[in-house]
């Protein structure tokens, strides 16, 4: 398991350039300038009328979901591209299938215009 | 804070480092194949999935500050379970709980053709998986594009107000039938009549 040791590299220096940014405008800062009034929200000098978080649309929803599906295929071809040479062609007609059923599924979601801009 | 946090948001980012700890584990047990699909499936399918869904709630500020005090009676006893579960794991044939257990005849059981040539994880799963449990694999591509295809149902829907256009429809339209001539001169005005416009037949 001694080939896995680099990885331990990257949490250890992404928790420290995420804790250096987050950690440095607190020396910057001057806790005396700032007042209730300054720090509530702004709605052109009346009270606010409500809260200012909307619900979040569906129509967003698919833009998360989509890519999901595609990152799965892809994964699962990372063993089957490192066998191919046991698994002669029976394997890699068995992912062309995969690839195929996968695919009607893309279609359909062409089809019904979940790709389309809006 | 998966558990405990108060705006149901929070759960989300900090389940990713519940799956990162749940990933390590097979690293240093030996199987390493699922130990990195484990972090792809679970932080980048499930908690990406769930993130929209949990945003979608209509939580009110007023109501983060309801009372928690209700939850535990509940909660405390199904949460009692994994620790009874826990309890039933440390046995002396199986995970030896005592130093004094190690005895020296015990077998070892060492692959010596490991050592000429290793496989690693993903060709051997890659060997079998494709070969003699094709079949369940093909499986697992159904359960994505019924995935695909229920993700494309359930969020997508024609009643909001936005304008779709269709290209074929609009490359059908025919000039010669949608454009109107005038055959009198819309420049001089004839009285009390505005002029009339003849279509070709």
């Amino acid at each position: 398991m001694l080939e896995f040791a680099p990885i331990c590299i990257y949490p250890v220096i992404s928790s420290l350039v995420s804790l250096i940014l987050l950690g440095v405008p607190f020396l910057f800062t001057s806790n005396g300038s700032t007042y209730p009034e300054k720090l509530s929200a702004h709605e052109c000098g009346s009270d606010p009328f409500g809260d200012a978080r909307s619900r979040f649309d569906i129509r967003f929803h698919p833009v998360s979901i989509l890519p999901i599906t595609p990152d799965l295929e892809v994964t699962s071809f990372s063993p089957w591209a490192v066998s191919l040479n046991k698994i002669d062609l029976f394997g890699s007609r068995s992912m062309m299938v995969f690839l195929l059923i996968s695919t009607i599924g893309s279609i359909h979601e062409w089809k019904k215009g979940a790709l389309d801009r809006e | 804070m998966v558990v405990r946090a108060k705006n149901p948001v929070h759960p989300v980012p900090s389940s990713i480092p519940v799956f990162r700890n749940t990933s390590g584990s097979p690293i240093l047990l030996g199987p390493d194949l699922p130990a990195m699909i484990s972090p792809v499936v679970h932080t980048g399918a499930i908690a990406v999935l769930s993130l929209p869904v949990v945003m979608m709630l209509n939580i009110q500020i007023a109501e983060i500050h309801e009372k928690v005090s209700r939850y535990p009676p509940v909660s405390g006893i199904i949460g009692l379970i994994p620790w009874w579960e826990m309890s039933l794991i440390p046995d002396n044939d199986h995970i030896p709980l005592l130093p004094t257990s190690i005895s020296t005849n015990s077998l070892r059981y060492t692959v010596h053709a490991g050592e000429i040539q290793g496989w690693t994880n993903s060709e051997t799963s890659g060997n079998s998986l494709h070969t003699y449990y094709s079949v369940r694999f093909l499986v697992s591509s159904l359960i994505l594009s019924v995935a695909m295809i229920g993700a494309t149902v359930l969020t997508m829907h024609r009643t909001t107000r936005v304008k779709r256009q269709d290209v074929f429809r609009q490359n059908a339209i025919d000039s010669k039938r949608t454009m109107m001539r005038r055959t009198t001169d819309p420049h001089l005005p004839t009285p009390g009549s505005a002029p009339t416009i003849y279509r070709p037949q």
